[in-house]
This record gives C-alpha cells, sequence and structure tokens, in this order.
C-alpha cells in the first residue's frame, strides 16, 4: 500500500499565537490613521513591525529562514522597496507559504502592480477611480468616487467575507482592479455595482474604460495552489480609521446606516488571508476490507471496501473536526471507476463503503474538496488491486457438469471395459486348452 | 531398432567397432557443445557477466521473483509495476519455460550446496542449451540420414551465427531454450513416426509440452506436423504407424498445451491451431475408408471415396467457417497475417513493424547467418528429396517453410537455422562419403553400414530401392582418380575452416554486444565504454521515489523496471496498443497537450534516449516515426503523419524541418540545451551528429518539464514532469496586461539600500523645509 497525501498546508499558524506580521508604510502617519485595523490584529495575537517602505533595512527573510509569516503593505505610493526586498522577494515568499494584504490607491506605484501582476491582477492606470454616479455616499467632495458598496457586491463566500446579509453598507475610495479570467484561483472579493467604472475623474473620457460595471473588482483575493492567501484592495482608505467608523449615506435613493460594514468587512478578509478561517487539513486516511481492520497489501477484484477519512478544520486556533455534505471520494484508474458521496459518522470521520470494479489495476482513492475560501483538500492513496489467485475461482461450475460426467464415465467404461476384456480372453485360453 | 543384420559378424569386432564409432561420437559431440559454449561468451569476457537488451531484463526480472516467492506466488503474480495504472498480470501472460528451467538448475545447485547467483544462472543458460541442441539435432539428423551427418549437423548447430545471435551469454531468453525443445520434439516425432509407437509419441508431445511453455513459435510444430501428415497422406503413404502417433501426440499435446496458462483455450479457438484439428479429423476419415476398402468393390469405393471427401470436406470446411463466423474461433490473428503478407503489418499494425526483428530479411543476412551453409543446404535437400521416405518428407517441409518464414521476418531466421544446419550436414557427409572412400576396407565399413540400416528402411519404406541407387552411385565415382579426391577433400576442408572462421569472428562481432553497455574504438585502438543506460538506470533507482512513474517509449520499459526498479507506463510486452498509442501521442504533441497527457497517468519521470552526441542511431529520434504512426492509429485526429515531414516528404531534423516535429515533446526532450553544446572544432554548435544535422530549434525553455538528469555522453535524458502546484499562481505575461506599466529605472546600487516612495515629505531636521532634492 503506499499513501500520498498531498495535501498542501501552511505550516504555520498551528498556535494561537499568531505569526509575526511586517507591516510596510508610506509614513508613519498611517499607522495612526488605521489604528483600528492594526488595533483588531494585535489584539488577535500578530505581531506587527511597522516599517517605511523605503527604509534600507528591509527584509523578510535571513539565512533562509523567513522571519515574517504575513506581510501587510499599506504603502501605496511606493516606488521601490527598500533594503532586499523587491517584487521577486515578495512572489517567493507567497510560493513559499507566505500571506500578503497589499492595498493601493488612485497612485500605486509600478512596484505594487508589478506584484498584482504577479498575482493575476492588474490595477488601474496611475489617477483613476472607481466612479460611480449613482452610488456615492453623501460626503463625496464632487467627483463620485467615495463610493457605497452594498454587501450583495460582495463574493458568495461566508468564511472570507463573513455572512453577507446584515453587514451594512461599505465606503469605498480607490482605484478599480482588473482580474485574469483564464486564472481560476483569483476571486473578486468586493466588486463595484453595475453603474461604477474606473477612470481618472480629472481627464475627459476619450477612450473605453479598462474597468466597467461589475467587472471592475475592488477587493480581490488568491489562493495559490500551495494555499497562500493574496488579497489586493484598490483602495488604502477602505481600511482606515475614518472609513470604519463613519456613516454612510448615498446620495441617491438616500439609503443610510449608522456605521459602515468597513470594519466588520476588513476585519474577515484579514483573517481569511492570514489563514485563520478556511484552512483544512486531512488529519488521516484509512482504507481496508470490508470486516478487517488493516489496509491489505492489495484488493482483489470484487471486494467490498471501506474507505475513512479523517478531515480537519482550524478554528480559533485548533483543530477540529470539519462538517460537510459534499465531500466526494472518487476510485480512479486513469478515469474515476467509482464517485460517491462521503457520509460523516457520529465520530467526525468521513466513510465510504463500496464494491470494487470487475477490473483490475492500480487505483487511487481520490478525495478532491475544493471549495471558495477554503484550502484546497487533495488527498490521493494509490491501492492495487488484482484478479483472482488460480486457487480464488469457483471448483466445480454447473456448466462444466456434463464433462464432468463424461470424464468420469469414461473412466468407468475404460475400467469395464477392461475387466471385460481380462475376463473374455481368460475364458477364450480356458476354452482352447480346454 | 532391429540389428538383424549384423548380428552374423564376430562379437568383438562389433565391439571394438562400435567402441570405436560411439567414442567419436561422444567426443565429437562434446567438443561441439564446449566449442558453442565457448564461444558464446565473447560478451561476458569482454564486458561482464550481465542479462543483454530488453527482453531478457523481464525474463531475469520474473526469474528472480519467481525464484525468491515460489512457483505460485509467481503464477499469481500481479505487476502493478509494468504498465501503469492497469498493471500486469504477469502469471497468465507469459511463456514460463524459461524461468521454470532456470529456476529448478539454481534449486537444483543450492540443494547441492553449490551457491551460484541466479543471474549467472540466466547468464548462461543459453550456452548450455546450445549443447542439448547439438545433441538433439545430432539425434535428429541421425534419424534422417546418418550418423556421419548427424555429426556434421551438431557440429554446424554449435557455432552457426543464425543461432548463436539468440543464445549467447546473457541472452536470456526464449528462443535459447526454444531452439533444443523444437529440435527435440521433431527428433522425437520422426522417432514416433518410423517407429509407431505410443511411447515415442507421448515423449513427442511432453516434448511439445515443454516447447509450449517455452515460447510461443510452438504454434510452427503444431502447424507442420500436421503439415507432414497431411502431406504424406496425399503421397498415399499412409500407415498405422502414423495414425497411432500422430492421434496420440495431437490429443496429448492438444491437453498438455492447454495446461500454460497464457496459451488456455487458445489451441481449441483461434485459427492458428485449426489445421492441427482438421488434419486429426482427416486421418479417421483416411483410417476409415482404409478399412472399408478391404470391404467393397473397387467402383464402390471410388464413389465414396469421390463424394464422401467432397462433402466431409465442405462440411469441415463451412464448420470452420461458421465458427469463426459465431466468434468461436477467433480469426488469424495481425502478426500470423504479415507472415503471408508483409506490407499488412506496416498498415494495420504499426506496432508489429516497428520492431527491427520483423522485418523482411535481407539477402545478406542470409549469408551472414549461415555463411556456406546456404549453399549447400540446397545440396543436403536435394539429397534427401532424391532419397525421399516418410521422415524425409518432414525435413523438406521443414525446410521449405522455414526458408519462406525466413525470408518474411529477420526474426524466424532462427527457425531456419537448425534444418540449414540438418541438410549440410546431410550435404557434406553425402560428399565425403562419395570422396573419402578410398579403397575396399572402407567400402566394406560402408556397406556394413548400409546393411545395419537396410533392414530396418526395408520395414517401413517403401521406395525400397533407393540404396541400391546409391550402391550405384558410389560405384560410379569409384573411378575418381586420388588426386580429384585429395583436391576435393582439401576444398571441402577449407570451406569448413572459412565456416568456421566466419561463424566465430560474426559472433565476436556482430552478436555479443549486450547492448545495455556500448564499446566504441577509439583511433588507436582503445576501447572506450559506453556505460550509459546503467548510469541512468542507477540514477533513477537512487534519486526518485520509489513509486515513481517513469514515462518512455515502450523498448525500454523491461529496461527500467528490471534495472532501475520503477514503475514504467509500457514495456516490450506490447499487449495494450492504446495504452502505447497514448504514450506515443504525448511523445508527438506539444508540451502542453503532452502535460495534460502525462498528468492524467501521473507520470513522474521521462526518459529518452539522444545518440546525437555520440552517433547512437538507436535512438528515439530516429524510432519516432513509429511513435507517430502508432499514436495516429489511435488518435487520427489529434496526431498526423504527414505533420512531421517537410513539404517534400523528408524528415529532418534541421531548420528545415516541419513546425510540428520542432515542437513536439521528443524534439524538445532530445535536443534540450543541446544547441549550446559544442562537439568539436569543427562542427558548428548544435550538430546532431547521428543525424549529420544542425538541429533547427535551438534556443527554447521547458515549460512543464524540468531536466532531472543527462548522462555523460547524453544518451539517456531524464525529465522531471512538473506537479500542477508547482505552477502556484498564473501570473499575466507583460504581453497580455492591459494596463502597460512605465519603465521604472531602480535607483537602488550597492552602496544605496534605501527605496523611493512618490511624493514623500521629506523631514530636514534643523533646516528650514526645502523642495526635493
Amino acid at each position: 500500500m503506499k499513501l500520498i497525501i498531498l495535501s498542501l498546508f501552511s505550516i504555520f499558524a498551528t498556535t494561537f499565537a499568531q505569526g509575526p506580521t511586517l507591516v510596510l508604510l508610506d509614513n508613519q502617519v498611517i499607522k495612526e490613521t488605521h489604528s483600528i485595523f492594526f488595533k483588531s490584529l494585535q489584539d488577535r495575537g500578530y505581531t506587527l513591525t511597522f516599517k517605511i517602505a523605503d527604509d534600507a533595512s528591509l527584509v523578510l527573510s535571513r539565512y533562509g529562514e523567513y522571519l515574517y509569516k504575513n506581510l501587510i503593505i499599506f504603502a501605496p505610493t511606493v516606488e521601490e522597496f527598500g533594503g532586499n526586498l523587491n517584487v521577486e522577494i515578495i512572489t517567493q515568499f507567497v510560493d513559499e507559504g507566505g500571506n500578503v494584504l497589499v492595498a493601493g490607491s488612485s497612485v500605486t506605484g509600478d512596484v505594487l502592480r508589478e506584484l498584482a501582476s504577479e498575482c493575476g491582477f492588474e490595477v488601474d492606470d496611475e489617477g483613476a477611480f472607481v466612479i460611480d454616479h449613482l452610488n456615492y455616499d453623501i460626503t463625496d467632495e464632487g467627483q463620485h468616487t467615495k463610493l457605497v458598496v452594498s454587501s450583495e457586491n460582495l463574493i458568495d463566500a461566508p468564511v472570507i467575507v463573513g455572512p453577507k446579509k446584515g453587514i451594512a453598507p461599505m465606503l469605498y475610495q480607490g482605484t478599480g482592479i482588473l482580474t485574469d479570467v483564464e486564472n481560476p484561483l483569483v476571486l473578486p472579493l468586493l466588486t463595484a455595482d453595475s453603474t461604477a467604472y474606473s477612470f481618472n475623474p480629472d481627464q475627459p473620457i476619450k477612450e473605453y474604460p479598462h474597468a466597467v460595471g461589475r467587472d471592475t473588482v475592488l477587493i480581490a483575493g488568491l489562493q495559490a495552489r500551495n494555499n497562500a492567501r493574496v488579497v489586493f484592495s484598490g483602495s488604502l482608505a477602505f481600511f482606515s480609521d475614518e472609513f470604519f467608523t463613519a456613516a454612510t449615506q448615498k446620495a441617491q435613493g438616500g439609503e443610510s446606516s449608522m456605521k459602515s460594514g468597513n470594519e466588520d468587512v476588513a476585519i474577515t478578509i484579514s483573517q481569511w488571508v492570514f489563514k485563520e478561517h478556511g484552512q483544512l487539513r486531512v488529519r488521516s486516511v484509512k482504507h481496508h476490507k470490508e470486516g478487517e481492520k488493516e489496509a491489505p497489501k492489495d484488493y482483489t477484484i470484487m471486494d467490498d471496501v471501506v474507505y475513512t477519512i479523517e478531515i480537519d478544520i482550524l478554528e480559533k486556533g485548533q483543530w477540529k473536526p470539519f462538517t460537510a455534505k459534499d465531500i466526494q471520494l472518487e476510485f480512479v484508474r486513469i478515469d474515476p471507476f467509482v464517485r460517491t458521496t462521503l457520509k460523516r459518522n457520529p465520530s467526525g470521520q468521513y466513510e465510504a463503503k463500496f464494491k470494487i470494479p470487475d477490473v483490475y489495476g492500480v487505483y487511487q482513492f481520490k478525495v478532491d474538496y475544493d471549495r471558495v475560501g477554503y484550502t484546497r483538500l487533495f488527498s490521493t492513496t494509490q491501492v492495487s488491486v488484482r484478479p483472482l489467485q488460480h486457487t480464488q475461482y469457483e471448483r466445480f461450475i454447473t456448466s462444466a457438469y456434463p464433462y464432468y460426467t463424461g470424464a468420469f464415465s469414461m473412466m468407468l467404461g475404460v475400467f469395464v471395459f477392461s475387466f471385460v476384456f481380462l475376463h473374455l480372453k481368460d475364458d477364450d485360453k480356458k476354452s482352447k486348452s480346454e | 531398432m532391429v540389428q538383424a543384420g549384423s548380428k552374423k559378424s564376430s562379437v568383438s569386432k562389433i565391439n571394438t567397432k562400435a567402441g570405436i564409432s560411439s567414442l567419436i561420437i561422444f567426443v565429437v559431440l562434446l567438443l561441439a557443445w564446449i566449442a558453442g559454449f565457448s564461444s558464446r561468451l565473447f560478451a561476458v569476457i569482454r564486458f561482464e557477466s550481465i542479462i543483454h537488451e530488453f527482453d531478457p531484463w523481464f525474463n531475469y526480472r520474473a526469474t528472480a521473483y519467481m525464484v525468491k516467492h515460489g512457483f505460485y506466488n509467481f503464477l499469481n503474480w500481479f505487476d502493478e509495476r509494468a504498465w501503469y495504472p492497469l498493471g500486469r498480470i504477469v502469471g497468465g501472460t507469459v511463456y514460463p519455460g524459461l524461468m521454470l528451467t532456470s529456476g529448478s538448475i539454481h534449486y537444483i545447485l543450492h540443494l547441492l550446496h553449490i551457491n551460484v547467483h541466479i543471474r549467472d544462472v540466466c547468464v548462461f543458460l543459453a550456452p548450455v542449451f546450445s549443447g542439448l541442441t547439438a545433441i538433439s539435432t545430432y539425434f535428429l539428423t541421425k534419424e534422417l540420414w546418418s550418423a556421419g551427418a548427424g555429426l556434421f549437423a551438431a557440429c554446424f548447430i554449435a557455432i552457426v551465427p543464425g543461432y548463436i545471435s539468440r543464445s549467447v551469454a546473457g541472452s536470456y531468453d526464449n528462443e535459447g531454450i526454444a531452439i533444443f525443445a523444437l529440435q527435440f520434439t521433431y527428433f522425437l516425432w520422426i522417432k514416433s513416426v518410423k517407429t509407431g509407437s505410443v511411447f515415442w509419441a507421448v515423449a513427442a508431445s511432453l516434448s511439445y509440452f515443454y516447447m509450449v511453455s517455452a515460447w510461443g513459435g510452438y504454434v510452427f510444430i503444431i502447424n507442420l506436423i500436421p503439415l507432414h501428415v497431411f502431406v504424406l497422406l496425399l503421397m498415399g503413404r499412409y500407415s498405422n504407424r502414423l495414425f497411432t502417433s500422430y492421434t496420440t501426440f495431437y490429443i496429448l499435446g492438444l491437453i498438455f498445451s492447454m495446461q500454460i496458462p497464457f496459451v488456455g483455450f487458445q489451441p481449441i479457438r483461434t485459427s492458428e491451431h485449426m489445421a492441427a484439428g482438421g488434419v486429426f479429423a482427416l486421418l479417421f476419415a483416411v483410417g476409415v475408408l482404409k478399412y472399408m476398402q478391404s470391404m467393397m468393390s473397387k467402383s464402390e469405393f471410388k464413389s465414396l471415396v469421390v463424394f464422401g471427401g467432397l462433402i466431409s470436406a465442405a462440411v469441415v470446411f463451412l464448420g470452420v467457417v461458421l465458427l469463426t463466423y459465431a466468434g468461436y474461433v477467433a480469426p488469424w490473428s495481425g502478426r500470423f497475417y504479415s507472415l503471408w503478407d508483409t506490407g499488412y503489418a506496416k498498415i494495420h499494425i504499426p506496432i508489429i513493424a516497428s520492431v527491427s526483428e520483423h522485418q523482411p530479411t535481407t539477402w545478406f543476412s542470409f549469408f551472414f547467418d549461415l555463411h556456406i551453409l546456404v549453399a549447400t543446404f540446397p545440396a543436403g535437400l536435394w539429397y534427401t528429396i532424391k532419397n525421399i521416405n516418410d521422415e524425409r518428407v518432414f525435413v523438406v517441409l521443414y525446410a521449405l517453410s522455414a526458408v519462406y518464414f525466413a525470408g518474411v521476418m529477420v526474426r524466424l531466421m532462427l527457425t531456419l537455422t537448425p534444418v540449414v544446419c540438418i541438410l549440410s550436414g546431410i550435404a557434406f557427409s553425402g560428399l565425403l562419403e562419395l570422396f573419402l572412400r578410398e579403397d575396399d576396407s572402407s567400402r566394406g565399413e560402408d556397406s556394413e553400414e548400409e546393411e545395419q540400416s537396410t533392414p530396418s528402411k526395408r520395414l517401413y519404406d517403401k521406395a525400397g530401392k533407393v540404396p541400391k541407387m546409391k550402391h550405384e552411385q558410389s560405384r560410379d565415382t569409384d573411378n575418381i582418380g586420388p588426386n580429384l579426391r585429395s583436391i576435393v577433400t582439401v576444398v571441402i576442408l577449407l570451406l569448413l575452416m572459412l565456416f568456421a572462421v566466419h561463424c566465430t569472428w560474426v559472433t565476436s562481432n556482430a552478436y555479443s554486444s549486450p547492448s545495455i553497455v556500448l564499446a566504441s574504438y577509439g583511433s588507436d585502438g582503445t576501447r572506450q565504454i559506453l556505460d550509459d543506460f546503467r548510469e541512468a538506470y542507477f540514477w533513477l533507482s537512487q534519486n526518485t521515489a520509489d513509486d515513481a512513474r517513469i514515462m518512455s517509449w515502450w523498448d525500454y520499459g523491461y529496461q527500467i523496471a528490471g534495472m532501475a526498479n520503477r514503475t514504467t507506463l509500457v514495456d516490450n510486452n506490447t499487449w495494450n496498443n492504446s495504452h502505447i498509442a497514448l504514450v506515443g501521442k504525448a511523445m508527438s504533441s506539444n508540451e502542453s497537450a503532452a502535460y495534460e497527457i502525462m498528468t492524467a497517468l501521473d507520470v513522474d519521470y521521462v526518459l529518452v534516449i539522444f545518440g546525437g552526441v555520440i552517433g547512437y542511431s538507436g535512438d528515439d529520434i530516429n524510432k519516432f516515426l513509429w511513435m507517430v504512426r502508432i499514436a495516429e492509429g489511435e488518435h487520427p485526429k489529434d496526431i498526423r503523419e504527414s505533420d512531421y515531414f517537410t513539404e517534400h516528404g523528408e524528415f529532418r531534423v534541421d531548420a528545415e524541418g516541419s513546425p510540428t516535429l520542432l515542437n513536439c515533446l521528443m524534439y524538445k526532450l532530445s535536443y534540450y540545451r543541446f544547441g549550446e553544446l559544442k562537439l568539436d572544432y569543427r562542427s558548428p554548435a548544435g550538430f546532431d551528429r547521428t543525424r549529420n544535422a544542425v538541429i533547427g530549434h535551438k534556443d527554447f525553455q521547458l515549460t512543464y518539464l524540468e531536466e532531472a538528469y543527462t548522462t555523460e555522453h547524453w544518451l539517456v535524458r531524464v525529465y522531471r514532469v512538473k506537479k500542477p502546484d508547482e505552477f502556484n499562481r498564473p501570473r499575466i505575461p507583460i504581453a497580455n496586461r492591459i494596463v502597460k506599466s512605465s519603465n521604472y529605472i531602480t535607483k537602488k546600487n550597492i552602496k544605496r539600500k534605501k527605496g523611493t516612495i512618490k511624493n514623500k515629505p521629506l523631514v530636514v531636521k534643523g533646516k528650514r523645509l526645502s523642495s526635493k532634492q
């Protein structure tokens, strides 16, 4: 039996004390203007290290070990990072499991654009704002860039953004993000309304805007194939104390709320991006013949097999059994021969029982659970299914009885014949001698 | 045997004569065995005691498995490392005779506390069996002609290259023991036809059983023996001896052959075996007719024969046709069709045609493999036809059919070789009988021999005048003068010497290369060993996961399994054409299409053979068209052979080659980084020595694979297939970006590590606020 578990988890965040986090800022002022957001992180156990983005001493790793587990870049205008930090280092950090939260603005620097493109999104031109002439806040200064975004526009994934209902409208002021439609990993966490577009409000519109309507993504997320998470917001102000505490009122339509939904959403997104939410793992995989305990060396065709998998979810720093009804098991030899939904035991294990098909070969038990917001769960276990041994076939087959009869009657016949033959010969001799 | 004729002469004389002749026979056979054994050892002496080529590696692996796990586990062996993910039931898809033979030799030696490694048993099995082949050839020829001819034939078969090519030390293949089984079965068959005894017929069927367990070529026996019987019937040579021996042989042979799991019900279900059954029925019909002949008048009998014969023939024929049509009897297999129509395989079953040993034989290789025997064996054939009797009909048929088959397939040269040796032995002994007989004493000896053999011949040979004719002949030749005699003798001896020299030369130069270790000779005659294959396989066994799956063309499947002990997708047991076609498709598609196939098949590594650096012509690019053809057979929509040719219909790898070829996976894997390699000062970089061309596509990168290992002479290249999660976050290529960014020029250098922030307010302490620097 071979066991391959290919579930990729970050080794981080297994304890309640969250990992060290590097925060890169444009200037020290942002630390004050976004204090609620940072405070919520610190309250949840993150150690934040604040640095100015052009600091000459910036390092992410030392001697091959990362000093930080998460990276927050709240420095939209940075053109070049200080120290040895650059886009390659950051993408490598992502490829090796680090999580990144980036906030841009209408004056996003090239280095952040480059970083965004590496993750599958693009930031609109410099100076461009998301403009919506219908859904702007009454405090807007006339360019209709301070938007009121309804919670309906959030992605349909409670793991990432929390329950959609009950979240107050959010305030947003910043640039639009374009996502790569061919990239299946990119998630539009928050999109603009259908009446919005992204353009420079100070210039006449001569060409078609890069992003129009719902294609204008305000906050984009990426869960890479190694389950590292990246969130890119087009607005730094979205995370600011000002927007967190502000009351919202749409200038047109007049819907209002006392407090914007920014704080709730920003904090849930930060929980998702730093892997407090939606992290799954396979604790154990077991399979055996029905009525046995241990996995056999190989299965025989038409065996009844029991497959058990334990799946855990990380909740508040502790691994707890995960509950879902849509986890499927496939029994694959190039094509799936069996596909069945796993049933949850009372003890929290998922179990499937099925009969191995009448086809020998090398199969894999495959659980591929890929849901928006959750880490991808991919577990394959290779087993070989052998044909019947020469002793395992039926010994007597009903359809062969004519042949058995034939063989035995022949034997009997020969016996009788030889007896008769010998007897007659003796008689002849006797008669002759007589 | 009846030896009534010689009993009258004095006992002592017979004893000494018989003693001397049997001593001579014994010594000659022993020498033949030793010579045959030692001339097969070139490979072991030059290289080492190692298993050769491709199929022997599987046989060796299977034998080692059987020795380790026992026979029943071998019979039930499900090999999950072959044909991933289909697996292979080894016990049911193999002729176990070879493994059983070497396994039991190993067992006996170990019982005697001679601790020989199973590999050495396997390496030396074929040379040892060549001696047994020589002995059984001697007996067969002796039955057909005379002991002298038998000795000649035994000596010939011991050293003839056509047989050595399949039985050098290390060439551990079915043919090595099958030729012995073939010859021995024929000997026993001839013996049983001669004597008409059930004993010899049973012995023949037992030997046939061994042959069935050893080699798929048993079909040759089960068609040739019925053909012999059939021709004897046509010639009106029906006898009770024939009836007894054939019916016994057929029934027992049928039951025995069905005991081999791989053969199973084939003997009663496939067209290849139907002829034997038909002859069996015919023999009974003839027997009945002969019996009725004794009871009926001539005219009655004649009409009965005509009508009955026609009707029964029609019934049998229609029966077989109907059974075939209804699916009870499988039609002729493709391999069999290609024996009749040499173009058949190339069109319908490219996988058979792609094997070099299935190609039609060239005239050159007849001489190369048989030397003077090819010239003398028609003479022997003429002798036998001239002095025909029951058993000589057999050797004539054997010769004719084997010549035909050897012309169709190079591989079947092997079945021709024994009969050529037999007939040449007859020819040489006939010649020497003529020219070496000097005076009366020798003639007396000869006539005595004749006397010895004549009574036994007279027993069942209807052409009774034959011996007399021979006497007349020899009397005519008695007039030959001593000078002519000695000249002819010397010429014959010279020919035989040349033959021996040729055999040794061919064996040493052509057939003694293990083909997994290559040797090349420098300009000063020094020998260089190219051990790239084993280097790569050893690398695989040491540096890859135990369950790593390795994709390669099927030729290397057995070697990877045997030497690297890793899972392969396809191997030399080409039982599943569509799986091979899938691998062929992956090799002939472009990288991204191939990646899809490779991920579907869970491929971890890809192995290609590339001979461009050392000029090794048997590499994958030269085999590539076969991969394309096989892939086209199964996936005609995706792969088309014509795409791989230039407009002029050429297959070229240089800049003029077709773009499909220059971008397919096989090309890329063969020539990756080859464009940077300059082999010597005279040739440009990227010069392929095998195809004498500068490659057409040089500086390319691989997206989905990465080079894992390349051997010293670039002969074997191993690539690792990247896993899907290595493409962690699909980036947007610069060309596809909608928002174009300005090119930012870095301001950082070694000293200045500070980054840049746009519009940064600059705080200067102790001075007045100034504008930006």
